[in-house]
């Protein structure tokens, strides 16, 4: 990682790291992330974290792994990088981040140049702060979910025992633990090793496990830095620790936020690895979260009167989905449908001015507030939902909600949105539909800009693929390219027509410049698989050309392919 | 589909076949940005070339992925594969050409291909490529015959041969049925069945009639939308019913004898499309209805209304055609049976003909209905004078009283 901003790199030269970076990473109002290392400490042993929040050596991770230059993200927040504080209430809600962030996030070249130091600093203070008051109406907000008949009744229970007094069955405990109990090795550089040797190979990911701090800012790290399967070994210990470690399967334990979070943080990095099959096993406990131990109620003693569930939303989401990624999308269309009920359920309770679960009633503010939320939450479960339709090939339903998704929103959105109806009706063959959503989507963006950009040229270079016209296609795509000449996802459409039209050599040139030009995001799955495909078709003696690309993987990427052999088709 | 290689040859021979390529989509994995990771792995997604900008958590991609295997190929579609030599020595090959053919079980078809006829020379790491088209018009085993031939060292041509064997399946069931009408029109019902492993899509299904009807859609409403919706989907194992109105063209309804021998209905031409446009075309072979045995006598009502009044008379046409190959001499009965609640008005025992054979004529009948309900035309009955046999005619058609 040769270009990974170093400490030296910003403090001794005059570049400031770009404040919008801060935000992102630790939150508009910091409290929050505090708050769940917090809860954590308080509760099971203080003595893990017990250095507080942020020991200065955590600080100091925070600015070392700030993300390289190219990443910056001010373009998606604009509002946070302003020099002027802005209240986090005014702010886009983070959760609602894919589906209300509006502007052309390209990830441009454009970077922030100078940032007052004062921010800078307001950034660094809002770190330190460790006794801001608590949001509590953020908190009910984000934490909302409504228990199912079963856990009410325990929690009722709960809440009305005398002190000390209450002690649950163990059916209605949630009791998980590990089951992959070995160290992942950094799957790059094993690959490396085995067909470059240990020499050229370079010193990678599980070295650098070790000196990270061993603890969230650490495992922060390792993931912000793409050393993932050392992220998932770094959680397992934290999880050891909290008590819910290999062998406590079964075994009645104490759930925090801090301890779900890691659970989360974990099953999201074996996801994005594709280790699903030891984690359906370890998600296997928890069920669908339904459990009375899952929500605060539970522990009237610790939490008095919050309410809500311990579990992130984007917990329940990720194992709402699993199925969907061993095979079994009806399974995940059954709980992702569960999940849009009871989210529908506190729509309405807010829509009466209740609280979420309908027990209180709420100001406006916070109404107008829960709403907007609750409701991108809900689109984000119609588009899992969506994913599994096209999964499962249904298309009809993939075009049913994106249809009604379509209806509202904002002119981006709705175009954003008849832009993929155009694609899933290409899936399913309907060349027709699809040049009919194609030229909506057209209409709709001629109120945002007034001639075709990429995701349109790309779109209708798409059609003519359809319709088996390549050189049109072609040229559509070529248009695309005029525009944004970096764009990766162009560049590679652009090879595939290629090869269609009988240009092989052509093809695997433009992808090779493709991966030259931008290593960090050339240097793609599925980029990677097409080229090592042109390379196998060109010729039989492909070795060599494979193992450049692997050599450009150790210098560029770090742990974050999930199967580095299956797409260097390396045997 | 690779064969073994027994000797080293200066060149190589790869085979690609070319179905559409896919769209992929990134393995969406969200968090709040609350959540422990914050937003790194948000910005994984967002980062990544197959994601799509401001719709990133849905996987409907632009990002274009080659096939990855051979796939399922159906007759009625286009078999396209890339052909590719590429020279592997370290010096120039002369006199490479690549020939191809395609061996079903009943023929060789030469594959034209589009460039490159003659031999050529290929230099060092150069290619000689080609792509090629062959529409599927047979079932079961295809064999891709590959020859290539160089010059070799030696310089004596040299060649060798590639095989890649493949199934070509059958991607839908056709069921039809034939409804004979009164009219002499023919009324076909056509299901189309997807037997492919994947949803597709009826691009056109459509009736081309034989010269002996002329055909009416049934599918469409008046504004000419498809009665399907905007969508012809078909999931795998799903299928859709056509219907078609047959009508036989002038010269042949006058005539009883060709009526009868129009057999031929007609062939179903059926467009369809599966994943991202992959086309496919199907005729059917002609379709062939039973046609209706009239025996000796055929007699129909013409102008009856559908709707009378009751104790009103009406009146309606009975057209009786001489289907036998004799001239006949018939007696019209018309008797009142029993509980039945239409009185027949007129003479019985009429006198008809003698009616040569092919030829009709015309009575006119006039009944009251008594009661109110859905009846039956009874009671009416042809006697033949030759053969002494009786017809009787009770269930032709019925009218509502009211």
């Amino acid at each position: 990682m040769d270009n990974k901003p170093s400490l030296s790199q910003y403090f001794g030269g005059n570049e400031v790291p770009p404040a919008s970076q801060f935000f992102d990473e630790i939150g508009t109002s910091p409290t929050d992330m505090i708050q769940s290392v917090y809860l954590g400490d308080s509760d099971v042993r203080p003595q893990t974290t017990s250095t507080g929040l942020f020991p200065p050596n955590v600080s100091t991770a925070f600015i070392q792994n700030t993300m390289p230059q190219e990443m910056t993200f001010t373009n998606v927040l604009p509002t946070v990088s302003g020099s002027t504080a802005i209240p986090a209430t005014s702010l886009p809600d983070p959760s609602t981040f894919f589906d209300t962030i509006g502007p052309e996030p390209q990830i441009s070249s454009r970077k922030t140049s100078t940032i007052s130091a004062s921010v800078l600093s307001d950034a660094m203070d809002g770190l330190s702060i460790k006794n801001q008051p608590v949001d509590k109406e953020a908190d009910r907000r984000r934490d909302a979910w409504i228990p199912n008949e079963d856990a009410k009744k325990t929690l009722l229970k709960a809440q009305s025992s005398p002190k000390g007094s209450f002690f649950p069955e163990r059916e209605v405990l949630t009791m998980p633990g590990l089951v992959l109990e070995e160290e992942l090795a950094d799957a790059l550089q094993e690959v490396a090793v085995k067909y470059l040797g240990v020499s050229s190979a370079g010193v990678h990911g599980v070295v650098r496990a070790d000196h990270v701090s061993r603890d969230e800012a650490g495992l922060r790290e390792l993931l912000r830095t793409g050393y993932l399967r050392s992220a998932v070994n770094l959680t397992a210990t934290l999880i050891s620790a909290a008590g819910q470690g290999a062998g406590r399967m079964h075994r009645p334990t104490k759930h925090t936020p801090r301890s779900l979070q890691l659970w989360l943080t974990r099953f999201a990095v074996m996801c994005r690895i594709k280790l699903y099959e030891p984690l359906m096993r370890e998600a296997e406990p928890f069920g669908d979260f339904s459990k009375p131990d899952m929500f605060y109620q539970f522990y009237p003693e610790s939490y008095e009167n919050r309410t809500g569930s311990l579990v992130p939303f984007s917990l329940r989401l990720l194992i709402a989905e699993l199925p969907m990624h061993v095979n079994k999308p009806e399974e995940a269309m059954d709980r992702l449908y569960a999940m849009l009920n009871v989210i529908e359920q506190m729509i309405t309770n807010l829509k009466e001015c209740r609280t979420e679960d309908g027990t209180a009633t709420i100001t406006a503010e916070d109404q107008v507030e829960s709403l907007r939320l609750w409701t991108s939450r809900q689109t984000r479960v119609l588009h899992s939902i969506i994913n599994c339709a096209i999964a499962l090939k249904d298309y009809r339903l993939a075009t049913k909600i994106l249809s009604s998704l379509a209806e509202s929103g904002s002119i981006q959105q709705r175009r954003a949105l008849k832009s993929a109806l155009c694609r899933v009706s290409l899936l399913a063959g309907n060349v027709r539909a699809a040049t009919e959503q194609c030229s909506m989507a057209q209409d709709l963006r001629h109120n945002i800009c007034p001639t075709p950009d990429v995701r349109e040229y790309v779109d209708l270079g798409l059609i003519d693929i359809a319709h088996g016209k390549y050189q049109d296609a072609y040229n559509n795509f070529a248009k695309a390219a005029d525009q944004e000449p970096t764009n990766i996802m162009v560049a590679n459409n652009l090879s595939v027509c290629l090869l269609y039209m009988g240009r092989l050599k052509e093809a695997i040139a433009v992808l090779q410049k493709a991966i030259h030009s931008d290593p960090e995001r050339g240097l793609s799955e599925s980029l990677l698989i097409n080229l090592c495909t042109l390379y196998e078709l060109e010729s039989s003696k492909t070795n060599e050309k494979k193992l450049n690309l692997l050599r450009m993987l150790c210098k560029h990427k770090s742990d974050t392919i999930p199967n580095v052999l299956e797409c260097l088709k390396l045997a | 589909m690779d064969t073994k290689e027994v000797v080293e040859h200066l060149v190589a021979l790869k085979v690609m076949r070319l179905t559409k390529p896919a769209l992929i989509s990134p393995k969406i994995v969200t968090c709040d940005f609350k959540d422990l990771p914050g937003n790194i792995l948000n910005n994984f997604l967002k980062d990544d070339a197959t994601s799509v900008v401001q719709l990133e958590t849905v996987t409907a991609g632009q990002f274009l992925l080659l096939p990855q295997s051979f796939g399922n190929i159906y007759l009625g579609e286009t078999f396209s594969c890339y052909i590719c030599v590429h020279n592997e020595t370290s010096q120039p090959v002369q006199s490479v050409s690549i020939k191809a053919d395609l061996q079903t079980s009943s023929q060789r078809i030469p594959l034209t291909t589009q460039q490159n006829q003659s031999p050529i020379m290929l230099d060092v790491d150069e290619t000689l490529s080609d792509v090629i088209h062959h529409e599927v018009k047979d079932l079961g085993t295809h064999i891709l015959v590959c020859e290539v031939t160089y010059m070799s060292n030696y310089n004596t041509l040299s060649s060798f041969r590639k095989f890649f064997k493949f199934e070509v399946m059958k991607p839908l069931d056709v069921k039809t049925k034939f409804y004979n009408a009164e009219s002499d029109d023919v009324f076909v019902e056509a299901q189309v069945q997807n037997i492919t492993s994947g949803p597709i899509i009826l691009e056109q299904v459509s009736l081309e009639s034989s010269n002996q009807f002329t055909v009416k859609s049934l599918n469409e409403d008046n504004n000419g939308l498809s009665v399907f919706g905007e969508v012809t989907l078909l999931q795998p194992q799903e299928s859709c019913q056509y219907l078609y109105c047959l009508t036989p063209k002038e010269n042949i309804t006058k005539d009883i004898k060709l009526i009868a021998a129009a057999k031929n209905i007609g062939k179903l031409d059926i467009v369809w499309r599966s994943n991202l446009g992959e086309k496919g075309r199907l005729q059917t072979s002609q379709l062939q209805r039973m046609t209706p045995d009239y025996g000796d006598i055929r007699v129909t009502y013409e102008n009856l209304p559908s709707k009378i009044p009751v104790d009103e008379p009406f009146n309606f046409r009975c057209k009786v055609v001489n289907a036998s190959d004799r001239t006949l001499d018939l007696i019209l009965k018309l008797r009142t049976l029993q509980d039945c609640s239409l009185l027949w008005c007129g003479i019985s025992n009429r006198k008809l003909g003698p009616l040569e054979p092919g030829n009709v004529t015309y009575v006119n009948l006039t009944a009251i209905p008594i009661t109110s309900g859905l009846h039956n035309i009874t009671g009416v009955s042809l006697v033949d004078l030759f053969l002494k046999r009786t017809y009787d005619y009770d269930d032709l058609a019925s009218v509502y009283v009211y």
